[in-house]
């Protein structure tokens, strides 16, 4: 006991105070290069979009995770500060003297004050709790205010939406934004610049407070904090940064409409969010980028893409609680005690024949589709490059067999890649 | 006589029909250590949470430093100048120890809902929370969750939040409750030490602690304070001996 609680001034804990007086600039330097250069890697216009609604989804995802993984609300109900920021852009992009008046990056801002201003209403009343009231309140203000778009038609502009045209602002060093790749930097800069602030605010008292009250309110209460207020403010930065992530939606898309405000929309952001992990700054990053290409890239391969993002999803919550990036961080006390590369063969061993298996499932998936709704005597399909007859038995066998094989030597391997997990996360030994 | 520290006058509570606190008079000096003790289900932590507003109490005041704490709120009361320990643990388990002694420095520091200063970047927050975590003696723990701690070292790192804040009446609720002999002894020169000077109401059923530390003890049986005097004229006390010091001191001799 007493040898326990003695002070050790050799111990690195106490060493490792200067270090986290400073602020880490490096990976933000390496997340703007990254930015900048990759427009050159991926030249094609569609690539842009993508990384235009990726970005997108990044700062709408880190705003979300203000409220799920720092303040420990659940809402169901984000996309409408979102929305409304975006709806907001489209008026003021209309309004052509106004609009005039100001370069098109500055339009953002608007979206994120409106977005603001919402979560100050709906706010002031909801953070009074976390936990199931907070949740219910947010179900129920996204419903009032997405059924409010077709009956507000003059903001919402009813069934087909608000469009304008972004080109009509003040030109910016010359720019006048018509160009995708003009587009691109633009939402960049604004990715970046909100990521940064969001990390920025979560080291400030208030944003360290959030946290306290998310594991506390209580005993929080009792160190001089309103719990409530707490929630307030949290509630109100994370509102300003959804409405952002709207005012980017409006120059990108230049047109909003009532799916920005449904509750499809909330629940695609909650699960980003999930998906990437609530527990690290940089979990909603990932989720937001894994789930942008799933959406994109994998819906032009196939109808079913939903599908297999609820099954990703699925697995995650089930046996990844800290989602992706927590998938990452399981690894970093491996990495530390040098002794990656044992994880590395039984890791092969298991995860390929389990990927080669998830495959062959997935085929049988497609088949078993195909064969349900390919126009009668379409009995052609094409998977992974190979054309053949889905109305016969032989894929069929093949299909079933890989997925048997897969999945069978993969939980053949698994105990052996528990066993060099473990191994691999003891300190000392052989490595 | 300058005005008291704390200053109940008919306090009482009930839930429902059932009478908890049947009316309490107690006025502590300022720098006093007041042991509250009495047997199971007196109602001492109930009193403490009334004190706090943790519960609204059904009748009478609490008054701090002759102010009346009415209609205040757990926070507000706080920011009087008055901070409580639970009796069981209550911490921030997924921060870690230094975070958890950081933000009871928050507000007593100045930094209120401040998101236009960096926690990192000032010196004397993170100073004043090495400063506390040096006091009682988890440095070597400073970076851990405060929920891998010992209970022993939890218990010290709740004491730490609730002194952190600088408040001068600190009212402790059963700090050694559950702890060995050598962890008692270690929480008790650790209480000795982070209260100097200031206000202390604790409750406690070790007795060895009580009397160790008290300048006053007050005795509570059935929601009522049957006794308030030193330690000695306590212990002497016929009505205190058999509502409940003699049975308990024969208990532990």
């Amino acid at each position: 006991m007493t040898d326990q609680i003695t002070t050790d001034p050799s111990k690195p804990a106490q060493r490792m105070r200067a270090g986290s007086m400073s602020l880490t600039v490096g990976p933000w330097i390496v997340a703007a290069v990254a930015l900048m250069l990759m427009p050159y890697i991926f030249t094609s216009n569609s690539a842009l979009t993508i990384m235009n609604q990726m970005w997108i989804t990044v700062v709408f995802a880190l705003a979300y995770n203000m409220l799920l993984g720092q303040g420990g609300m659940l809402s169901f109900g984000h996309a409408v500060y979102a929305g409304v920021g975006g709806f907001a852009c489209m008026h003021i992009m209309n309004n052509s003297d106004l609009f005039a008046s100001f370069p098109l990056p500055v339009l953002p801002i608007f979206g994120g004050l409106f977005g603001m201003g919402l979560a100050m209403i709906v706010g002031a009343f909801s953070t009074r709790s976390a936990g199931t009231v907070f949740a219910m309140i947010s179900l129920g203000v996204g419903e009032l205010i997405a059924a409010c778009s077709v009956i507000i038609v003059a903001f919402f502009g009813g069934e087909e939406g608000v469009s304008g045209d972004r080109t009509y602002a003040m030109p910016f060093f010359g720019n006048e934004f018509l160009q995708q790749i003009d587009v691109y930097y633009l939402t960049s800069f604004w990715v970046l610049l909100s990521a940064i602030l969001m990390y920025l605010w979560s080291r400030t008292p208030v944003g360290r407070m959030a946290n306290a009250v998310r594991d506390n309110p209580e005993r929080a209460e009792f160190l001089g904090y309103s719990a409530r207020w707490v929630r307030f403010y949290s509630f109100v930065a994370s509102g300003f940064f959804a409405g952002v992530a709207g005012g980017l939606f409006a120059i990108n898309y230049e047109i909003l409409t009532e799916e920005n405000l449904n509750t499809a929309s909330s629940g695609v952001i909650l699960l980003v969010t999930f998906l990437g992990g609530v527990g690290f700054f940089f979990g909603p990053i990932i989720g937001a980028i894994v789930f942008t290409l799933v959406q994109t890239v994998l819906s032009l391969q196939t109808e079913l893409w939903a599908f297999y993002a609820g099954s990703l999803f699925l697995a995650t919550v089930m046996f990844f609680p800290g989602g992706l990036a927590g998938l990452m961080m399981m690894h970093v006390p491996v990495f530390r005690l040098g002794k990656m590369k044992m994880l590395l063969l039984p890791y092969a061993k298991t995860l390929i024949p389990a990927a080669i298996g998830i495959l062959g499932l997935c085929c049988l998936v497609e088949m078993t589709f195909h064969y349900r709704h390919a126009a009668t005597g379409d009995h052609e399909m094409t998977l992974f490059w190979t054309t053949f007859d889905s109305h016969t038995l032989m894929p069929w066998i093949i299909a079933a067999a890989i997925t048997a094989v897969g999945l069978g030597i993969a939980k053949m391997t698994a105990p052996a890649l528990k066993e060099a997990w473990d191994e691999a996360n003891t300190a000392g030994g052989t490595s | 006589m300058s005005t008291p520290a704390l200053e109940l006058t008919g306090l009482k509570k009930s839930f429902g029909k059932a009478e908890i606190i049947r009316g309490i008079d107690l006025s502590i000096g300022k720098s006093e250590r007041h042991a509250i003790i009495g047997p199971n289900g007196a109602g001492k932590s109930t009193l403490f949470n009334l004190i706090t507003a943790r519960f609204p109490a059904t009748e009478g005041t609490v008054k701090l430093h002759g102010e009346d704490l009415a209609g205040l709120q757990p926070f507000q009361i706080n920011r009087k100048g008055l901070s409580r320990s639970f009796q069981i643990t209550n911490i921030f388990p997924k921060m870690t120890v230094f975070e958890n002694v950081r933000c009871a420095l928050l507000w007593a520091q100045g930094y209120k809902y401040s998101f236009w200063n960096l926690v990192n970047k000032s010196r004397r927050l993170n100073e004043g929370a090495d400063a506390i975590l040096d006091q009682i003696n988890l440095l070597p723990r400073r970076d851990l969750p405060a929920g891998m701690l010992s209970y022993a070292e939890q218990r010290a790192l709740e004491i730490g939040i609730t002194i952190a804040g600088g408040a001068d009446v600190i009212m402790l609720d059963e700090p050694t409750a559950g702890m060995s002999h050598s962890e008692t002894d270690y929480i008790t020169d650790l209480i000795l030490k982070v209260t100097e000077g200031k206000t202390l109401i604790m409750v406690e059923h070790d007795m060895g602690v009580v009397f160790g530390l008290a300048d006053r003890i007050s005795v509570l049986v059935y929601g009522e304070i049957i006794a308030t005097n030193t330690p000695e004229l306590v212990r002497a006390d016929p009505k205190v001996q058999e509502a409940y010091l003699g049975a308990a001191l024969e208990e532990e001799h």
